[in-house]
């Protein structure tokens, strides 16, 4: 012991190993938490991201089987699960295989044994073979599908056949060559040709539901009707919309004529030449019965809508898209049943592509030869067959057939619209909806609402935060930029509905008074500043240097209150509305505006946007372009007053050209919080997605249309997913702008540094 | 020209007085002043019309006369407006609340100035507050008891009413306390049986056993619950309306009564100080245009809260990694110039994240993990308190990181390299000196999250909030945390209220109030940030080296 004593105790000098250890801990800790907070952090990008991937993503097709009927595929159908296709070949036998196992079932058509059937259709929909015969009848039968769960959870799938009247044409001599039915619930066409060549003619027959008492009711003969005559050259193909609402006939000189069926009769409309003077080889309505896909024989496919034409308001048949070219060859096709694909083809090369976006999402080639195809109901398979009866089973997984470049950002010629828009409609009342997925209205909403509202928040911003800067004495300074830093922390959904529920009804009849107010206003303070500095000098100095603010205040409320009141009387004097109907002079601007501009006004307009908006973004833009200029060097400004320089001039000449990149950064960092700015834009705005620039209507902006449509959206739906794309765009937007301010105002701190 | 060139100039003469580009100075001044005014104007309409909605006003009884037919009409004067006619001449009407919304179906109406023949403000016109419809305007007529029937001449009248609204506030919460709680608690248990039975940890008769207990159970809680409503029908208010149609409110829905005309100032006041207090308090009635915001308030302290529990550790760490282990080299750069950037990436989008990565994904996984027996009904699959203060903590993240990162920076270097020099180790320095220095700045950094995230609404709206919340997050029911309810907000409240409300124009008074109560929070949360972050100012200003 009294060795150690003597001894330096390297102990004490020894850090304990419980410190060490502690010191290490919360060093790994402290790391890999920064580390992780700061990948989570990016994480969120990869996650948005990975939502809206799959809207870029095309279709896949797999093999799923082979079948062979063998029995050549006059009519090929398929129950909804893609799984016990039919083929039925114009005997009186239908043919069900069951896609799984192979298993072969031959189901009888009642009534049409010993039956000559000369012409045979299918109607996916309704799921209806029409049928002609060599006597000049038309008929048909349905086939349907009935699904009972086995055990052990089993589907099994038990298909029958059910026949309906037949119908007997009484115009035309010899057998039936073609047939198409169409079928609305209440009443049904048939268009039928009789005979070949040059001879042929073709009926439509109108038939009606006689209500019984009791039961469906029996259905009858309306009318027929020849309309022969009015085709002007030889029949080809004829298609009844599967609504029944209309025939198209396509001739041999290439002319498609329409005629429409309604309850008053049979009508011709109108008559078109897709591919001029060669007749079509195919021609097919596509889900909803609006549109129609021809193909021409040199595999040219285009489709033509019914839309109202901007001449005469007629809803007439109209070029919307021409697809890619097919191959040549006999053209195969198919529609979906769910939305606005179809399956096209010829030769062994196949291909699946969208209507509404032109775009083509999968294409292929097949190991056989079809000759026919058919998309099951949900969408999920198809199958092709070859003329010996050998098909191909193939499953689709296409979850977002609506999306791609061209349906988010460019133009698209919807069905029924009478040209190409940008348009944006997500959700529609009926299931044959339409979905108008263009981003583009929203982006330009958002763009339009950031502009108006830093249209009005610069010139405020930047004016208060050069006086801030450099006329405030520094003790008001400390009291005036927190007040406006809390006025950034207001919660916009007060600001929303304020703008909404007090300031929109409050401006709606005042609109003219604004309009004084913001000419008057700015204009008085000149004024004063003018009147001011001819004042006697004795009198000036008894206010100091940086009470202007305080000075200005009376002659601004003074020129508001003159703006305010001036309103009416320039109302009436120039905003007068003459009521075409009687005459009568009314001075409203309301009324006034749509008159005279053509454009509508509404209460939930850009002003009132503007204005609100202010109180968010001005505090943005003061702070930070007050930091810029406040921190321009003091040797800067000193020397410049030194050499004789007025305030003014320092300001101009100094202040201002040296902190501008910062300014600049401030009005970014503005359009940033504009542009993602969310509950003022959804309860100021009306949230109507259109595109004009009109200062008295509203807008839908991207974050508004999040705010409102996602809580709605199906998870993993389109819609879903596109709203993803929204936030991505939105937030590309003010990422870019927000990286952009932070580089400038980086390198502004350094200039001022070496400085 | 000569006699100038001699003299002096004008600009020596004014003391730097120069005329030249004064006007422009003086714009600049008015760009200050408007500033300002707009965000004074702002608080103080808020303020005003915050207040205006609690204060008691005085009922007008109104003759008003129409194309010949003559009306009474007694309510208080809202709004006074102007319109337009269809040939343009103006009108000046004023909106005036009527109550007795069962007998008008519309609680406000608009009348012409012009048509009002006398107004006068009668004494005898009370102001009921019920349960349901909305308040009454009325004269007391009588009130009736199982005692008797006592007139509001008699003198027995007012302290018998006082009594008998006692009464009926006891026996409203011994209701509630049996609907809620007593038979939420049997029904909850079957819901759990009939799980347990589904998943066969229970034999169908020990279940079926328990199901007749529990079902005597309830027939007893149900008894008990009518017998109430039988003792609430027999005492009842009766009063008739201007129009002389007779009001009619049993003593469970009557919830006070004030006599609007009679009352003085103070009378007012408290009054006043009443209704703040119950609107504070009380659950929203009849679609959240009547009542109180308590659950709005609970879930927008509970959801703040929790974000501030998970942002600062969060926060504060990634600060701290930041400024005193990462080397300050290019990567550091970038992250910092991401961080800031974040602040300003809009709150939406922080919102579809929470959907999507927390509700959907975190969430689906732990339905999967723990609740798969009440699938597919999710439980934490679904937006919720807890997922809302999650997407808000990452929202909030970058302003407590940055404060944090400040402070840190703003803590001498003289203090950190003594306590190095002391022998402390680099985690030591950092506990015992710099954190302690930056505390403050970091507490203003936590502070300020806490304002942006209670007046922040759009993200909430896709991760968990909702018009109307059955429950509270935090309860008397067992496990007592609930973190997957959906909760009310009071930024919600006011969009909900002001812009999907079946009667927007009733709702108007809760909307300003609330608006008022969100904004009182949030400057005050914001005022307490300056007042720290002005302390530290101070405090580093003398302890430099």
């Amino acid at each position: 012991m009294p060795e150690q004593a003597n001894l330096p105790d390297p102990k004490r000098f020894e850090v304990s190993r419980a410190t060490l250890w502690f010191d290490r801990f919360m060093g790994w800790l402290i790391r890999s938490g920064g580390v992780a907070v700061i990948v989570a952090v990016f994480g969120i990008f990869y996650f948005v991201g990975k939502e809206v991937l799959p809207l870029f993503h095309s279709a896949d097709v797999a093999a799923a089987g082979k079948i062979d009927a063998a029995t050549s595929p006059a009519v090929l159908g398929v129950d909804e699960w893609g799984e016990m296709p039919f083929f039925y070949s114009g005997g009186d036998k239908v043919v069900f295989l069951n896609a799984a196992d192979g298993a072969r079932r031959e189901i009888e058509v009642p009534g049409l044994a010993g039956l000559k059937v000369t012409a045979y259709a299918f109607d996916t929909v309704h799921q209806r073979v029409s049928l002609g015969l060599d006597d000049g009848r038309v008929g048909s039968f349905l086939v349907e599908y009935d699904r009972k769960f086995g055990d052990g959870g089993k589907s099994i799938i038990d298909p029958k056949v059910t026949a309906e009247p037949w119908f007997s044409l009484s115009h035309g001599a010899g057998a039936v060559t073609a047939v198409s039915y169409g079928d609305s619930g209440s009443g049904r066409v048939i268009a039928a040709r009789r005979g070949e060549g040059a001879a042929a003619t073709v009926s439509v027959l109108r038939l009606g539901m006689k209500r019984g008492l009791v039961g469906k009711g029996k259905l009858s003969l309306l009318e027929e009707v020849d309309v022969t005559a009015s085709l002007g050259a030889e029949p080809l193909l004829l298609k009844a919309s599967q609504n029944g609402a209309m025939v198209l006939v396509a001739c041999a000189d290439g002319g498609v004529v329409y005629f429409l069926a309604d309850s008053e009769g049979v009508s011709k409309r109108q008559s078109f030449r897709p591919f001029e003077t060669a007749p079509p080889r195919q021609m097919d309505f596509l889900f909803g019965g609006v549109s129609v896909v021809l193909t021409a024989t040199d595999g040219r496919q285009e489709q033509w809508s019914l839309f109202r034409t901007k001449k005469d308001g007629e809803r007439m048949f109209g070029e919307t898209k021409t697809f890619p070219k097919l191959a040549e060859g006999r053209v195969i096709f198919a529609a979906s049943q769910r939305n606005r694909t179809f399956l096209t083809g010829a030769g062994r090369e196949l291909s699946i592509r969208h209507s509404t976006s032109g775009e083509v999402r999968w294409e292929g080639s097949l190991d056989i030869d079809p000759v026919i195809a058919v998309l099951d109901a949900k969408g999920e398979h198809f199958i092709a067959a070859a003329a010996d009866g050998t098909a191909r089973r193939f499953s689709i997984h296409d979850p977002h057939p609506e999306a791609g470049w061209r349906a988010f950002f460019g133009k698209v010629w919807y069905e029924g619209g009478s040209e190409p828009v940008y348009q944006w409609q997500s959700t529609g009342g009926s299931d044959d909806f339409e979905p108008k997925l263009s981003l583009v209205p929203l982006v330009f909403g958002s763009l339009k609402g950031t502009a108006y509202a830093l249209f009005f928040s610069i010139p405020i911003a930047l004016l208060a935060a050069v006086f801030s800067a450099a006329f405030l004495p520094l003790e008001i300074k400390r009291v005036v930029k927190p007040m406006l830093e809390i006025m950034s922390s207001l919660p916009s959904v007060v600001l929303g509905f304020l703008a909404g529920l007090w300031l929109a009804p409050l401006l709606e009849t005042r609109v003219p008074s604004v309009m004084m107010m913001t000419l008057i206003v700015p204009l008085a303070a000149l004024a004063t500043g003018y009147v001011w500095c001819r004042l006697p000098i004795g009198f000036r100095n008894r206010f100091a240097h940086g009470s202007e603010w305080l000075i200005v205040i009376p002659f601004l409320a003074f020129s508001g209150w003159i703006g305010w009141s001036l309103g009416p009387l320039i109302e009436s004097w120039l905003f007068v509305y003459k009521d075409a109907a009687t005459g009568k002079e009314i001075a409203d601007f309301r009324l006034w505006w749509p008159q005279a501009a053509g454009i509508s006004f509404e209460q939930r307009n850009s002003l009132v946007l503007g204005f609100m908006m202010g109180f968010a973004v001005i505090p943005v833009i003061f702070t930070i372009a007050e930091d810029a200029l406040s921190n321009v060097p003091k040797s800067l400004t000193a020397a410049a007053a030194a050499l004789g320089a007025n305030r003014w001039q320092v300001v101009w000449t100094i202040m201002l050209p040296v902190a501008s990149s910062g300014i600049f950064s401030a009005l970014m960092i503005g359009f940033g919080r504009a542009v993602g700015e969310t509950m003022i834009m959804v309860m100021a705005t009306g949230n109507t997605p259109i595109t004009e620039w009109n200062l008295f209507n509203g807008m839908r902006t991207l974050s508004a249309n999040i705010a409102v449509e996602l809580p709605e959206a199906p998870v993993g739906s389109t819609h879903y997913r596109t709203l993803f794309l929204g936030a991505v765009v939105l937030f590309g937007m003010t990422f870019i702008m927000n990286t952009f301010a932070e580089l400038l105002r980086q390198r502004l701190r350094d200039r001022n540094r070496i400085v | 020209m000569q006699p100038k060139e001699t003299q002096p100039s004008s600009a020596f003469a004014t003391t730097g007085r120069s005329r030249k580009g004064e006007p422009w100075i003086w714009l600049t001044a008015a760009g200050l002043a408007l500033g300002i005014a707009m965000a004074l104007g702002l608080f103080l309409l808020i303020l005003l019309k915050g207040t205006a909605s609690f204060w008691p006003g005085r009922i007008d009884l109104m003759e008003v006369s129409v194309d010949g037919k003559t009306e009474w009409i007694a309510g208080y004067v809202t709004q006074e407006t102007e319109r337009r006619d269809g040939g343009g001449k103006l009108h000046e009407e004023i909106q005036v609340f009527r109550g007795n919304k069962d007998l008008n179906g519309e609680a406000f109406k608009y009348i012409d100035r012009a048509h009002i023949l006398k107004s006068t403000r009668p004494e005898s016109l009370l102001l009921v507050e019920r349960l349901e419809f909305g308040p009454a305007i009325v004269n007391g007529v009588a009130i009736e008891t199982p005692q008797g029937r006592i007139d509001v001449a008699s003198p027995g009248f007012s302290p018998a009413l006082k009594t008998m609204l006692t009464q009926g506030a006891e026996s409203r919460s011994r209701l509630l306390r049996i609907e809620r709680k007593q038979i939420g608690a049997i029904s909850r248990e079957l819901e759990a049986l009939g799980r347990a039975e589904k998943a066969g940890s229970v034999s169908e008769e020990t279940a079926s056993a328990r199901r007749q207990v529990l079902q005597k159970e309830f027939d007893v809680l149900q008894a008990q619950a009518a017998e109430i409503r039988a003792e609430i029908a027999k005492s009842k208010f009766f009063g008739l309306a201007a129009d002389g149609r007779e009001v009619k409110v049993e003593s469970g829905a009557l919830l006070g009564v004030f006599e609007s005309n009679r009352a003085g100032f103070f009378g007012r006041v408290q009054e006043m100080l009443h209704r703040i207090w119950k609107f504070l308090k009380d659950d929203p009635r009849e679609a959240n245009t009547e009542g109180g915001v308590f659950p709005a308030i609970f879930g927008t302290v509970i959801m703040t809260l929790v974000m501030s529990l998970f942002v600062t550790p969060f926060g504060v760490i990634t600060a701290i990694y930041l400024r005193e282990y990462a080397s300050q080299g290019l990567f550091v750069r970038i992250v910092r110039v991401c961080v800031n950037n974040l602040a300003g990436v809009p709150s939406i989008v922080f919102g579809v994240f929470g959907l999507a990565f927390f509700v959907y994904f975190v969430g689906g996984q732990i339905d999967q993990a723990l609740f798969a027996d009440k699938l597919p009904t999710p439980t934490y699959g679904t937006p919720g308190i807890f997922w809302a203060s999650l997407t808000l903590a990452l929202l909030t993240l970058p302003v407590v990181i940055v404060a944090t990162e400040e402070a840190l920076a703003a803590v001498p270097r003289g203090v950190r390299e003594a306590a190095l020099a002391c022998g402390a180790s680099k985690w030591q320095a950092i506990q015992r000196v710099v954190l302690p220095a930056s505390l403050p700045g970091i507490l203003t950094g936590v502070i300020l999250a806490m304002a942006r995230g209670a007046g922040e609404v759009a993200p909430l709206m896709l991760v968990g909030v909702v018009k109307l919340a059955p429950s509270l997050p935090i309860d008397d029911i067992a496990p007592f945390i609930h973190p997957e309810r959906k909760f009310m907000h009071l930024g919600f409240h006011i969009y909900d209220l002001g812009f999907q409300s079946p009667d927007a124009e009733a709702a108007k008074p809760i909307v300003y109030a609330t608006a008022l109560l969100l904004i009182v929070v949030v400057v005050t949360l914001n005022l307490a940030a300056i007042l720290i972050r002005n302390r530290l100012k101070k405090r580093f200003a003398v302890s430099s080296f």
